[in-house]
């Protein structure tokens, strides 16, 4: 039976606490996060477990106005696709950013946001 | 493999219904038999597209429901899920049945019910078609995603809102001629760029509806088809997926599932673009529109905005997109789109489309994107 690298609950408890986690193919090199079971590179199942830097720039965005019920109470509110330093993008909500201040390219850190009574990814000011 | 065509195709009007999602397939599909001149009898399996039944109806098991609608309650049936690219999957398999030569006629099509719910739930029914841990959870929906995809689009090639706009403005002004639409109503660029931001920089009239409606196709062998009267021919039809996950996709100025289902079709069609003559395109967003005809080889990347402001898309211009007035102004019943699309393009084959005619139309394309643009479909159809 094979062991998952990391599973989305110890992916979002290590968010919950400040951390992204990612994996790196031990054969390639390649970055996931999310975690896959095989590298989409080379392959190979040969992860290994790594510590993000939390660090990136905002490469596209949006401001939700008219969003779905269990959101309904916080518009409007950004969400972004973040290239991270380690060359790997994610999906986030912007925080503690004017939204008239969001652009392209800017720069934002990682940190967890407790949203619908779950953690969530979102960026700050970096 | 057999030549496979469609000899029968039927569409709802598109807008808002009092009747479930199998009421109006079946009305689609009582009309595309008939097109067809064929019994129901005829029918050897349906392969069907629904999306949000579950939600919006409280009903799965819609395809063989669909068929007792119908009266064809023993053919084999199938429901296809793959977001608002359902029916287009269905219609790439039933192409296969009747190419392999396990059925001479089978029926194909689908249907939505939506607009029986409030707006901030369909908009919570269609979400689910991101990934739930990862997009849901940030209140991620569908204007938001293509949103990504339009900034992105603008920061790379700068293309602009009133480009955008100018997509919406010719889909209504075609939707007019369509007496199917939703939307038979023209709207000018300053309506566009001042209606409601929905999700920035898309607004309420980049968007297209929310539609209950359905749509049907018959699909024949060429033996079967030798004996219609106005058979269109099946070129080509691919598909294509990508990664779910927004975060996995590298540059959201393209859809790389439209780029690689396209270049299927035209290898399986032996054509290119550049041999298509009118085409109907998923465009559930302005921007999708100007990425789709990028990624369809009719515009090089960066030009989509361009084609559509200089009028090429429209009716008349280079390469008409959209004839039927597309998703924003025909309206988008999500699991019957595929379909419908494709019961435009044969029809514009036919030469039967009237006022919204492309003169001389020979080839047509289709295409429907799925979700997050993690699904594409792309088919191709000629006349004889």
């Amino acid at each position: 039976m094979t062991e998952p690298v990391i599973t989305l609950r110890h992916f979002f408890e290590k968010a919950r606490e400040g951390q992204l986690t990612a994996v790196r193919c031990g054969r390639c090199g390649a970055l996931a996060v999310p975690p896959k079971e095989f590298c989409p590179s080379c392959s190979q199942r040969q992860w290994e477990p790594i510590v993000l830097s939390g660090e990136g720039t905002i490469a596209s965005y949006t401001i939700i106005r008219v969003a779905p019920r269990a959101h309904a109470a916080d518009v409007p509110y950004a969400i972004a696709a973040v290239l991270m330093k380690e060359g790997v993008s994610m999906l986030g909500r912007v925080v503690d950013v004017p939204l008239e201040q969001i652009t392209v390219g800017l720069p934002v850190r990682f940190r967890p946001l407790m949203t619908g009574g779950q953690t969530a990814l979102a960026f700050g000011p970096a | 493999m057999r030549r496979v065509a469609v000899i029968g195709v039927g569409v709802t009007k598109f807008g808002k219904h009092d009747r479930t999602s199998a009421e109006l397939f079946a009305e689609a599909a009582v009309d595309a038999l008939a097109d067809a001149e064929l019994p129901a009898s005829a029918v050897q399996a349906l392969y069907y597209g629904n999306v949000v039944g579950g939600e919006t109806e409280k009903q799965l098991h819609t395809g063989p429901q669909a068929a007792s609608v119908l009266g064809i309650p023993t053919v084999p049936t199938t429901r296809f899920e793959t977001a608002c690219a359902s029916s287009h999957a269905a219609f790439r398999h039933a192409v296969m049945e009747v190419a392999s030569g396990v059925s001479e006629v089978v029926l194909v099509g689908g249907a939505e019910r939506v607009l029986n719910v409030t707006t901030e739930e369909s908009t919570e029914f269609f979400a689910y078609a991101s990934d739930a841990r990862w997009e849901q959870s940030l209140g991620l929906t569908f204007p938001g995603v293509f949103a990504l995809v339009a900034r992105a689009h603008m920061t790379k090639y700068g293309t602009t809102e009133a480009q955008m706009a100018s997509v919406a403005v010719k889909n209504h002004k075609h939707g007019v001629l369509n007496p199917k639409a939703q939307f038979q109503r023209e709207i000018t660029i300053e309506q566009v760029l001042a209606s409601p931001m929905v999700a920035d920089p898309l607004k309420l009239y980049d968007c297209c509806p929310f539609t209950d409606g359905g749509a049907a196709l018959v699909l024949v062998s060429e033996e079967v088809a030798r004996k219609a009267r106005r058979p269109i021919w099946v070129l080509a039809s691919a598909a294509a997926s990508d990664w779910m996950l927004i975060g996995d996709k590298r540059d959201l100025s393209r859809v790389p599932a439209t780029e690689r289902a396209a270049a299927a079709a035209y290898r399986q069609a032996g054509l290119g673009p550049t041999d298509v003559d009118v085409v109907e395109l998923h465009d559930c967003f302005t921007i999708a529109e100007i990425v789709a005809t990028e990624g369809l080889g009719l515009f090089e990347p960066g030009a989509g905005g361009i084609a559509a402001e200089k009028g090429w898309t429209s009716l008349g211009g280079k390469i008409p997109v959209n004839p039927s007035g597309g998703l924003k102004a025909k309206g988008h019943p999500i699991g019957a789109t595929g379909a419908a699309q494709i019961a435009e393009v044969v029809t514009q084959l036919r030469g039967d489309a009237a006022r919204r005619q492309v003169d001389g139309a020979r080839v047509g394309l289709t295409h429907t994107l799925g979700g997050n643009t993690a699904t594409v479909l792309v088919s191709l159809f000629g006349r004889d």
